[in-house]
């Protein structure tokens, strides 16, 4: 009895000594990271839409804290839209120099008769000179914001592309209100004579004439300057609207809706450059004999006949004859 | 020629009236966004300094 008392003893007094052990020894099978799932700051720019809240001073748009829809727009602002603006304004460039070296300018095949047509008034004229002017400095300054200071401010430095950026901001601004009207009265002045009909599917059918000596006939205005009026129209209209948006900002809308005004304006504004420039082509080097319509506003009996045969006899029926003089008669031998 | 004068002219003369027009009834933001307690003047044209 005595001995199993000592056995007992023995069993407990090692097992004591045992737990006593085992809670010495420090536990390192695994190493705990208390911030393993907090939230990184990357994430966390991500995660929330928007991060906005209270504030006391007036503007009550600076309550907003972040806004990471803006990130993507400016990476549309900085990458996105100078590859759109580059590939179409410089791709046209080059179309139109191949074409030029190629196809040289349309020549009047008959000749000039030295008998002239009224094309345009004085004051179609006038509309057309007040928007195309407009144009080109709203053009030459709003490609300045987008492409300039990665490729102007280098070559002048800070502080010529400042005072040269300044200004072609204010001519931005307040030539974009006669560019408005001009573009409101052409669309006023020539909408009876650009909706499109079948006249203009056979012309576009036959390529214009452009390529070979045909010539489609063709009303006051061909399906070309068809879609040239309704890209002026269409496209002038949604400049001016973004334009103006951007111009008074926050009047209509917060900060995506400016963000989406200047995503629409941009595009429109180069695809439009790039139409135009097609457009300023045609009218000049293009095609002999087209500048006059604009230039002073008659054109030759010859190239009305060749280019828009139909408007020549729909001017004829209404008893509009050509002026100028009448052709030189054969001397008799 | 007259005429593409004409229109340089008409573009010049409304750009110009809007400019003035704007001018007068438009106040800058340092005005706009600053309640009477702050003593904002105005920034100046060159925020970033003379060495900017």
């Amino acid at each position: 009895m005595a001995s199993f008392g000592r056995f007992i003893r023995l069993a407990v007094g090692a097992c004591a000594f045992l737990l006593v052990i085992a809670a010495s020894v420090p536990c390192n099978a695994q190493q705990v990271n208390p911030t393993a799932s907090s939230v990184k700051e990357q994430q966390l720019l991500q995660e929330l839409n928007r991060i906005q809240g209270r504030v006391s001073i007036p503007d009550q748009r600076s309550g907003v804290l972040e806004q990471p829809a803006g990130r993507d727009w400016r990476e549309f602002r900085n990458v996105t839209l100078r590859w759109i603006g580059g590939i179409a304004i410089l791709g046209t460039i080059a179309a139109m120099v191949i074409f030029y070296l190629t196809r040289g300018m349309v020549r009047l095949e008959s000749g000039r008769s030295g008998r002239t047509l009224v094309r345009f008034t004085a004051f179609e004229r006038f509309v057309h000179w007040i928007t195309a002017t407009c144009f080109i400095v709203l053009a030459i300054s709003g490609l300045n914001i987008t492409f300039c200071r990665p490729l102007l401010l280098p070559l002048i430095g800070f502080e010529a592309f400042s005072e040269w950026s300044q200004w072609a901001k204010y001519a931005h601004i307040y030539l974009s209100f006669p560019f408005t009207i001009g573009v409101v009265l052409i669309f006023l002045m020539w909408i009876a004579g650009n909706i499109p009909n079948k006249v203009d599917v056979d012309w576009l059918k036959r390529g214009g004439g452009i390529v070979g000596h045909d010539h489609p006939p063709a009303y006051r205005f061909n399906a070309g300057q068809k879609a040239i009026y309704w890209i002026v129209v269409i496209g002038g209209g949604a400049v001016a609207v973004t334009g103006y948006a951007l111009m008074f900002p926050f009047y209509l809308s917060g900060i995506e809706g400016m963000q989406l005004a200047q995503i629409v304006h941009s595009i429109v504004a180069v695809l439009f450059i790039a139409a135009m420039l097609a457009h300023i082509y045609i009218g000049t080097i293009g095609m002999e004999g087209a500048f006059d319509a604009m230039g002073t506003g008659e054109v030759d009996l010859n190239w009305a006949k060749e280019h828009h045969s139909l408007w020549v006899e729909e001017e004829q029926a209404k008893g509009h004859t050509p002026s100028g003089s009448t052709p030189r008669p054969i001397a008799a031998e | 020629m007259k005429v593409f004068l004409a229109a340089l002219l008409f573009a010049a003369i409304v750009a110009i009236g809007v400019s003035i027009l704007l001018e007068a009834i438009q106040e800058p933001s340092y005005v706009a966004f600053s309640t009477g307690g702050a003593r904002v003047g105005n920034p100046g044209h060159n925020l970033v300094g003379p060495n900017g």
